[in-house]
């Protein structure tokens, strides 16, 4: 029962502080909004593409070339590109300079010249791949030809449908996380961690307010103290998480999957390793020194774990690649990613398991140690 | 009936003995005044009672119980109120009282009556939805009271209860303390106010580095310097006076400066007055009142310790 009493006692004076509401629920809230709008370019998953002109020369007298290229021609204009053929006189490469078309194309009977414009990349380059398809296509026909000229007209045919010149395949966009999906949740972990500082604080603040005069003298054992506050700090800190997700959900439009179980586990988790983490440094360091040693273990693990920035593991030194795995942030956002965006519920255990395992060693410690001293 | 029985007590901070073999009772009943000076072993004794420090050595027995073996017992019985105001800020005054009511075991509407009760007793009844925080220095230490009596404990430890609060928060608390004790409540109390403890406590004992040196009624301890005097000079500017010439003088054996008085202490048998009237005037202090009195707690304890009680 005093376990009961303890515990409702911390959340009460955890929801009356003005430091609780101000650190672990606006800034978080805050500061995906500022991230998130500010970095949106950053996650954009889609590229504008303008519209395509594709100016054409022809110069070409092979009639089976002839004929392959408007059957080409007639699939890209079917696509949204606007083939537009050259007047007489007219310098094509010019008109690219000018920025009057995307692409020019010379076609000759020795081949296919392409001059792209660079003042729209994208749009050239997606001309240029078609045109190397194209390209492939005759040059397949054209062997074909050589060896059996019924089959060449049967690539030809084939092509000239032009159902398969243009294919779009799609990586289901709306799988992808947004820069406001990203930082609802690198926010939300990183807050979770940060639940280290009020763990620190459980029973040193205690200490400093003087109370643990009264509580040591009345007649609870250590372990219902040690229990009833590890649990307060706990809920309190779970429900601003919470609280944090709802918001980031319903007012932001964060995707947070359709798993929300086993987001709220993993998170819970997290929770519980941050407030041990925090509870084992307070009886482990001297002093303030817990305090010190927090604010800047959260803050490395919050750089490298990818709260304030996506960190590419992919090349660049040895230590840019290690790092991130030291960051509990990064567990916790693997794990989330996984289950939100490919559905994979199994990822969410090696983090529980480590979040766990890891708050467990801290949480004997703090006990074993707080038993050993005399008072709290 | 000793509700407290300290037994050959010993504590050690590593070489350091703070409390040195102190052996001591507190019958029921009483008002027992605790006196030492910083650093004497008080607090480090109070805080074995309260089970806050472990005991190196001895035993400790509330009614009769050892608070090590059977220290739910002895936690049940008795109530802290500690020096350092210790309550919760952000905590009504009433959740504060109920909350550590509570961790007594007290339930439901019993702890709602003894809150109530606890609140009523310290005057705060109109003020339990206030936060401490708008309290004043008074207010916070009748608080810190009311959470120490509500679950009603036989013995109530208070260590300097009134420090730091006006006249009018002295009084009230004062009388609480006497209430109490009227109401059965043994109480050991400590305080820097000599003459609070002049006032209040039926027997005394004064600590000395981790001993009790002396123990008694105000009587018993006044008795064993019957052979000295205080003599009290009233003059202008007592802080601009050079006391040193005044400690030269035969059978002075000290001499203080309070504010506007110089209170000397001198063997009973050796008549000085007026060689000490004689080094003011020379001194050219404006006398404005002599005043020879009998011993009073403060000239016994400083005998006896060689120290003020502030110090």
């Amino acid at each position: 029962m005093n376990v009961w009493n303890i515990m409702i006692k911390e959340i009460k004076s955890s929801l009356r502080s003005t430091q609780t509401f101000i650190f672990m629920l606006a800034f978080p809230i805050l500061l995906m909004l500022i991230l998130g709008t500010a970095l949106t370019n950053a996650f954009s998953s889609t590229a504008q593409i303008g519209d395509m002109q594709l100016l054409y020369s022809n110069k070409a007298s092979n009639p089976q070339l002839i004929q392959h290229w408007q059957g080409f021609s007639q699939a890209i204009e079917h696509e949204g590109i606007q083939i537009v053929p050259a007047a007489d006189g007219t310098n094509g490469q010019e008109e690219i300079r000018e920025d009057r078309y995307t692409a020019y194309v010379e076609l000759g009977d020795d081949g296919i010249q392409v001059y792209g414009s660079s003042k729209h990349a994208i749009e050239s380059n997606i001309i240029q791949g078609m045109l190397t398809a194209f390209a492939n296509q005759y040059n397949l026909a054209a062997a074909a030809f050589k060896q059996d000229p019924s089959k060449a007209e049967a690539i030809l045919a084939n092509a000239n449908g032009g159902s398969h010149i243009v294919r779009e395949t799609s990586l289901d966009p709306n799988k992808q996380a947004g820069s406001m999906d990203y930082y609802a949740i690198s926010m939300t972990t990183m807050i979770a961690l940060y639940s280290a500082l009020p763990g620190s604080f459980l029973f040193r603040s205690e200490r400093t307010r003087k109370t643990a005069i009264r509580l040591m003298a009345s007649p609870v054992s250590k372990g219902s103290l040690f229990a009833g506050k590890v649990l307060g700090s706990t809920i309190i800190n779970f429900l601003c998480i919470i609280a944090v997700v709802l918001f980031s959900l319903f007012v932001y439009g964060a995707n947070w999957g359709d798993h929300y179980g086993m987001v709220f586990l993993v998170l819970a988790t997290q929770v519980i390793f941050s407030i041990s983490l925090g509870l084992g440094l307070s009886y482990l360091l001297k002093g303030d020194s817990a305090r010190s040693f927090i604010m800047i273990f959260t803050q490395i693990a919050s750089f490298v774990g990818g709260a304030y920035f996506p960190v590419d593991q992919r090349g660049g030194a040895w230590i840019t690649q290690i790092l991130p795995y030291i960051s509990p942030l990064h567990w916790a956002n693997t794990a989330l990613t996984k289950i939100i965006y490919a559905d994979d519920l199994m990822a969410a255990w090696p983090t529980i398991g480590v979040n766990l395992g890891i708050a467990a060693a801290f949480l004997i410690t703090a006990a074993l140690i707080m038993r050993k001293r005399e008072a709290l | 009936m000793n509700v407290l029985e300290i037994r050959n007590l010993t504590k050690k901070f590593g070489d350091f003995v703070a409390v040195d073999n102190m052996s001591l009772n507190v019958r029921e009943g009483e008002i027992f005044g605790f006196l030492g000076a910083n650093g004497a072993g008080k607090s480090t004794t109070i805080n074995m009672i309260s089970s806050l420090l472990r005991v190196s050595k001895g035993e400790i027995l509330i009614l009769g119980r050892n608070i090590v073996s059977d220290s739910h017992f002895a936690k049940m019985n008795i109530g802290i109120v500690p020096q350092d105001l210790s309550i919760y800020e952000n905590m009504t005054a009433y959740e504060n009282v109920s909350f550590f009511a509570g961790l007594y075991g007290i339930r439901g509407a019993l702890l709602k009556e003894r809150t109530a009760e606890a609140l009523e007793f310290v005057g705060l009844a109109d003020k339990h939805k206030s936060f401490p925080k708008n309290f004043s220095g008074g207010m916070k230490r009748r608080l810190n009271i009311a959470c120490a009596i509500a679950h009603r404990p036989k013995l109530i430890i208070m260590d300097e209860p009134t420090v730091g609060i006006d006249p009018q928060s002295r009084n009230y608390i004062l009388n609480s303390v006497r209430k109490l004790n009227e109401m059965g409540c043994t109480i050991i109390y400590t305080s820097h106010y000599m003459e609070e403890v002049e006032e209040l406590c039926t027997r005394i004992a004064i600590v000395d580095h981790g001993k009790i040196i002396a123990e008694g009624t105000k009587e018993q301890l006044k008795a064993i310097i019957t052979d000295t005097k205080d003599i009290w000079i009233g003059i202008k500017s007592a802080g601009s006076q050079d006391i040193e010439p005044l400690k030269q003088i035969q059978g002075v054996t000290s001499v203080r400066l309070d504010e506007n008085t110089i209170k000397i202490t001198s063997k009973g048998e050796v008549n000085n007055l007026n060689r000490i009237i004689q080094q003011l005037i020379k001194d050219q202090a404006e006398i404005r009142s002599v005043e020879e009195q009998a011993p009073n707690l403060e000239t016994v304890f400083l005998t006896l310790t060689g120290r003020n009680l502030r110090d």
